[in-house]
């Protein structure tokens, strides 16, 4: 009985320390969890940024005076040696015209999910973030991380008509409409390939070696006859190598449209008009290509541990016993590829298809401004310079000029011995593309060729279409977990699919599937009638 | 079978390289010495090669590993994975300091604050024992999830990018508390402790001089658990260092091995990364193998040096009145 | 007046009109250096466990990080659905708690076995060189343990299909879309990888029985098994059912590395390799809700706590002060 007693009374210390101690942290606390984002509330914040004072009157149009700031750009990549150099060199630039700093924050792939989740529970300080239809943008905005960029009556105005007007100027118009979530943007696209298409890409070589002829070569059935010829003369190789979200039954070869988060099951066709919703594994298509996979798999085509493996493509063509991989393509892929796998003349890419455009390509690669951010205005501002701006695009994207890249001439540069310094690979993320100067070993007219693709395609009739599924989270897990468990080894003709398929689509039943398609079949329609 | 009448000298002296040893009195039998020797011997190979073969495909050549997989016997060898990461050495330098720092102090610290809250609710007579020993089991089992949790270390405490954050979270592991609690209650005599009271020995006294001393072997293995738990741990890095802090060797060393599982977690990502057209550098076979070496290189050779005084401890104990 | 004279019942003492208050500052006042040597780990605990517990609330909201943690909506148990309206959650939580059950008792049986047999090897320097061995594949993380577990399974390259299985005339197998290896093949990688660890927590309390138990024993005959059985076992026991409580309480609890790194999350395998912490993680990436990992962190919590609560009620009742509350 004492025992307990005194139990008790020690948890009623306990609760009161606690209550103590929270009240003492609770100022900070609700700083930062219950008190909206308003620079001016925001003046005491208390995490680390690179925030310096406080921001101006965020509607103060660029000519007014701006009070110094700084603002923290977060994108996917590894933290460049000379990032200080190339800050202070963008800084000359920026300073002068906005009164603000740039501070370059990379973050890698492998920690992305877990730092940039935590740093927006935890509403930490920071401008801009990367984000991407596949990197949870819409459950993102949805949960309020990312700030609306046109919303006329958001609070801080339409971000893009005040600030972004070179961005409104140079992006396509696609681009926005494609990504915008029920006609509000909470991310700027980058302006590069807008379309999608998928081919092969293939060592013409070794192609030329044993006399193959790849003229004929449109479709995927008829890669029949030329893997067979591959395997039988020359062992040695992998004739097909696949891996995980590069197969035939990829986006940009089968031409789905996933309408958002390809996460969420329920597709329209890229090729087609019709509007009717389906699920990929009852289409023709689907269980025609998925068949066809087996089938090269069953030839011994595809390497064996399709599902398993990690070695991209890329990689995998490096390593010199790769005859022919798939690829979403553009103009200059195969030479691009070729460039990266020191391959230089021995690859050549064969389109399966038409480019087209949908949601997914618009909003594959976007800079949003988060809800954390100290200066929207300001943020903005930079963004819109990232897209006009040469010199500061160039420089945050490739360095230096002269130091870590030689002019060869033009708009053609070469690398130098400093160039691994700093070396983002990141021109597919930061503004526009078609400011960055050329490699010497691509194409010249690279860029000219990308808007002649980009004209090129033909939008899907979803295009700007975002499911939301908040209302079907449940739901949503169930059918992912059903869908992970099957589709990398279906893609990947690992399985049989003539067993498999009615449990998967038995599985998905029961997971929600028809509640899902029902739903976003509902809001397409609804979209739809919006855009007449 | 050795006749316990043969002439042999004891376990206790030795006189040239293979006297004969006589068979204590309580001792296993040859033959069930020798199966048991035969068991493990094979076991310690199934635990060993594995090690080798890590090493020995980071001395690998590349090329010969993505084609034929791993092998004991490369086509070729070249140190090139070792180049290619100690090329930037004060990066591993730096973090190996942060390593090192980190896990000397955390375990002493650790070692001195959980010992003693487990004597205290290891005591019979303290009456609140149950509590505190409820309200540090408790602990194990219910956790507020990680974003609380950084909250509280960041928003709170503000300790985001400091050498504390990296020691501070693992100073007080239930599990070890528990099981300090376990040995001092059931290895120390009470009558030892009643005695050095009745001889007015303070309390603190006598957890110094008398439990400590008599506790080496669960002490050294709790140290040594702790050891390895401060010098593996890559996750407080991960969530607390931004990427142009100071971090420790395995984070560093993990940290490309984690993109590697970004890739496996989800397909829809690499199928849009692939639509994109963007290809992610992952480190080579070797090159993975060479991190791996790196990582672990230094706690097996601490961890082989220590073994001395470990069993000698662990020994020591054993050696009672 | 004594208070701590333990035949004056309570009844009596709160007729002097002195409540349970003196009684407890009176504990306090005795034993106060205990509770100073206590303070610096109960302030971690509260700084590292307590208050983060508050956020279990995530658990029940809808997060708008706009409104905040504090502002943002109640939801009630909606988080909570994914863990039990589908299927996929029965399949997880069996193969969790089968998987970890395994754990419990084929880490029991084998360390223990392990621990006697070290302390019986007659060669002191060879017992200490095999437990060192046993240790090392501790010292590996998961993502090379998975390397080494595909060098070994691959398909194309692996050691099973490339060498072992042709020498007993066996076809290849394609071990990464085959469900039904796994189970083995994971209790096995999981044993191998950490049954070190639990073998040195054994064997450190055998190395303490006093040497006289057993020979006492000798003397009255008693056979090697019987000394074990008797002495070894008993003495030991204390120790045993606490690493066997707090497993049990840990029994929610999947490895993550385990079943995410080694399996390669081979969506084949997910039959018989799924568990609760990689389907959360699963589900975090794609809808990147913090409430719906708060919930199963909870759920994992609170089926860990009344499961550990009974067996720790069990244990009581048989031998009260090896309870671990």
């Amino acid at each position: 009985m004492k025992a307990i007693r005194t139990s008790t009374l020690l948890t009623l210390m306990l609760i009161v320390v606690l209550s103590l101690s929270l009240a003492g942290c609770g100022g900070n606390n609700g700083n930062n969890e219950g008190a909206s984002p308003a620079p001016s509330e925001n003046a005491t914040a208390t995490n680390a940024a690179a925030t310096d004072e406080p921001a101006a009157d965020p509607t103060a149009e660029p000519e007014k005076k701006l009070d110094p700031y700084t603002v923290k750009l977060i994108y996917v990549g590894a933290v460049q040696k000379d990032e200080q150099v190339v800050e202070d060199a963008i800084n000359k630039l920026l300073e002068p015209k906005i009164n603000a700093k740039l501070d370059i924050a990379p973050i890698d792939w492998g920690p992305w999910d877990n730092d940039v989740n935590l740093k927006i529970a935890s509403q930490e300080k920071f401008d801009i973030i990367f984000t991407a239809q596949w990197k949870n943008y819409v459950t993102n905005s949805a949960k309020g991380a990312y700030l609306p960029l046109n919303d006329d009556n958001g609070k801080y105005g339409n971000l893009l008509n005040e600030y972004g007007q070179g961005i409104l100027k140079n992006l396509d118009p696609q681009f926005l409409k494609g990504s915008a979530i029920n006609g509000v943007n909470y991310a700027v696209p980058t302006n590069k390939e807008l379309a999608a298409q998928g081919g092969i890409v293939y060592r013409s070589d070794i192609a030329d070696e044993l006399g193959i002829d790849m003229s004929n070569v449109k479709t995927i059935q008829d890669l029949d006859a030329v893997l067979k010829v591959v395997k039988e003369k020359r062992p040695d190789l992998t004739p097909l190598y696949f891996k995980q979200g590069e197969t035939f039954n990829s986006q940009y070869m089968a031409q789905y449209d996933t309408l958002g988060d390809a996460s969420i099951p329920g597709v329209l066709l890229k090729d087609s008009s019709d509007t009717k919703i389906q699920s990929m594994i009852e289409l023709d298509r689907y269980k025609e290509i998925i068949k066809l996979t087996r089938e090269y798999m069953k030839k011994g085509y595809i390497n064996k541990d399709a599902a398993v493996a990690t070695n991209s493509t890329q990689d995998a063509m490096k390593a010199g016993n790769v005859f022919m991989t798939v690829q979403s393509l553009k103009p200059g892929k195969d030479s691009e590829l070729a460039n990266a796998t020191g391959l230089v003349g021995k690859l050549k890419q064969i389109a399966f298809n038409e480019p087209t455009i949908s949601t997914s390509d618009a909003a594959g690669s976007m800079l949003a401004i988060s809800a954390s951010s100290g200066d929207p205005a300001r943020a903005m501002m930079v963004l819109d310079l990232l897209h006009t701006d040469k010199e500061i695009n160039n420089l945050l994207v490739f360095g230096v000029k002269g130091v870590h890249y030689d002019v060869v001439s033009g708009d053609t540069i070469k690398a130098t011995e400093k160039t691994g310094d700093y070396n983002t690979a990141a021109a597919w993320m930061l503004g526009s593309q078609f400011l960055n100067p050329v490699w010497e070993s691509e194409a010249p007219d690279k860029w000219e060729q990308f808007k002649a693709f980009n004209s090129k395609g033909k939008a899907s009739v979803a295009l700007g279409f975002n499911f939301d599924a908040s209302s079907m989270k449940t739901e949503m897990a169930a059918c992912k977990a059903v869908m992970d468990e099957y589709d990398i080894s279906l893609d990947t003709g690992s399985v049989d699919p003539d067993t498999v398929l009615t449990k998967y689509a038995d599985k998905l039943k029961k997971a929600g599937l028809d509640k899902i398609i029902a739903e976003k079949q509902k809001q397409l329609d609804a979209f739809l009638a919006a855009q007449k | 079978m050795l006749s316990q009448t043969e002439t042999a000298i004891g376990p206790s002296g030795r006189t040239g390289k293979r006297a004969k040893r006589q068979r204590q009195p309580n001792e296993i039998s040859n033959i069930s010495n020798l199966l048991i020797n035969i068991f493990f011997w094979i076991y310690t190979a199934i635990c060993v090669v594995p090690l080798i073969l890590v090493i020995i495909v980071s001395f690998s050549d590349e090329q010969s590993v993505v084609q034929h997989g791993y092998s004991f016997f490369p086509n070729k060898w070249d140190i090139s994975s070792y180049e290619f990461l100690l090329k930037d050495y004060w990066q591993i330098i730096d973090a190996a300091a942060v390593s090192l720092f980190v896990t000397v102090v955390g375990t002493i610290l650790s070692l001195v604050i959980m010992a003693m809250y487990a004597y205290p609710i290891s005591r019979g007579d303290f009456p609140h024992r149950n509590f505190f020993s409820f309200f540090m089991f408790f602990t194990l089992l219910f956790n507020g999830g990680l974003v609380p949790w950084y909250l509280a270390y960041t928003q709170m405490m503000h300790l985001k990018d400091t050498l504390w954050i990296l020691i501070m979270p693992l100073l007080v592991s239930a599990f070890f508390v528990i099981i300090l609690r376990t040995f001092f209650a059931n290895t120390i005599p009470p009558a030892l402790v009643e005695s050095a009271k009745i001889d007015g020995a303070p309390e603190f006294r006598i957890f110094v001089q008398i439990i400590l001393p008599l506790s080496l072997p669960v002490l050294a293995t709790v140290g040594l658990f702790q050891t390895l738990a401060y010098w593996n741990d890559w996750y407080l890095s991960l969530i607390f260092i931004s990427p142009e802090g100071h971090v420790n060797l395995q984070y560093l060393m993990y940290k490309t091995m984690l993109n590697v599982q970004f890739l496996t977690a989800s397909p829809q990502a690499m199928a849009a990364l692939a639509a994109q057209g963007v290809e992610i550098n992952l480190p080579t076979e070797t090159v993975r193998m060479a991190m791996a070496v790196i990582g672990i290189g230094p706690i097996v050779f601490v961890y082989s040096f220590f073994q001395k005084y470990f069993i000698k401890g662990l020994t020591v104990g054993a050696v009672k009145g | 007046m004594s208070v701590t004279n333990p035949s004056v019942s309570l009844s009596e003492v709160k007729k002097r009109g002195r409540g349970r208050v003196p009684n407890f500052l009176r504990v306090m006042k005795k034993y106060w250096v205990f509770y100073l040597m206590m303070l610096p780990a109960i302030i971690i605990l509260i700084i590292n466990n307590y208050i983060p517990m508050l956020g279990t609330v995530i658990a029940f909201k809808d997060i708008n990080y706009q409104k905040g943690i504090l502002g943002s909506d109640w939801v009630g148990f909606s988080n909570f659905k994914y863990l039990f309206s589908t299927e996929t959650a029965w399949i997880i939580t069996r193969n969790t708690l089968l998987y970890n059950t395994a754990f419990i008792v084929l880490t029991l049986f084998f360390s223990l076995a392990f621990a006697i047999m070290f302390n019986e090897m007659r060669s002191r320097w060879l017992s200490k060189f095999h437990q060192s061995a046993m240790f090392l594949p501790y010292f590996l993380s998961w993502v090379v343990v998975s390397y080494l577990v595909y060098g070994f399974l691959s398909a194309e390259h692996g050691f099973m299909n490339k060498t072992l299985l042709p020498f007993f005339g066996v076809d290849p197998i394609e071990w990464y879309s085959q469900s039904q290896y796994w189970p083995g093949i994971l209790v096995i990688v999981k044993l191998w990888k950490e049954i070190g660890y639990t073998t040195v927590i054994y064997m450190a309390a055998i190395i303490g029985i006093d040497h006289e138990y057993y020979e006492a024993a000798l003397i009255d005959g008693a056979s090697k098994w019987k000394q074990i059985r008797k002495i070894t076992l008993p003495l030991i026991s204390p120790v045993i059912i606490v690493m066997t409580l707090l497993q049990i309480g840990r029994i929610f609890n999947a490895d993550f590395g385990l079943f995410f790194q080694v399996t390669r999350n081979a969506g084949a395998l997910y039959s018989t390799t799924q568990v609760i912490d990689t389907y959360v993680y699963q589900t975090f990436l794609a809808i990147g809700d913090i409430g719906m990992s708060s919930a199963a962190g909870l759920v994992q919590s609170i089926v860990g706590f009344l499961l550990i609560f009974l067996a720790n009620l069990a244990v009581r009742r048989i031998s009260k002060d090896d309870a671990l509350f």
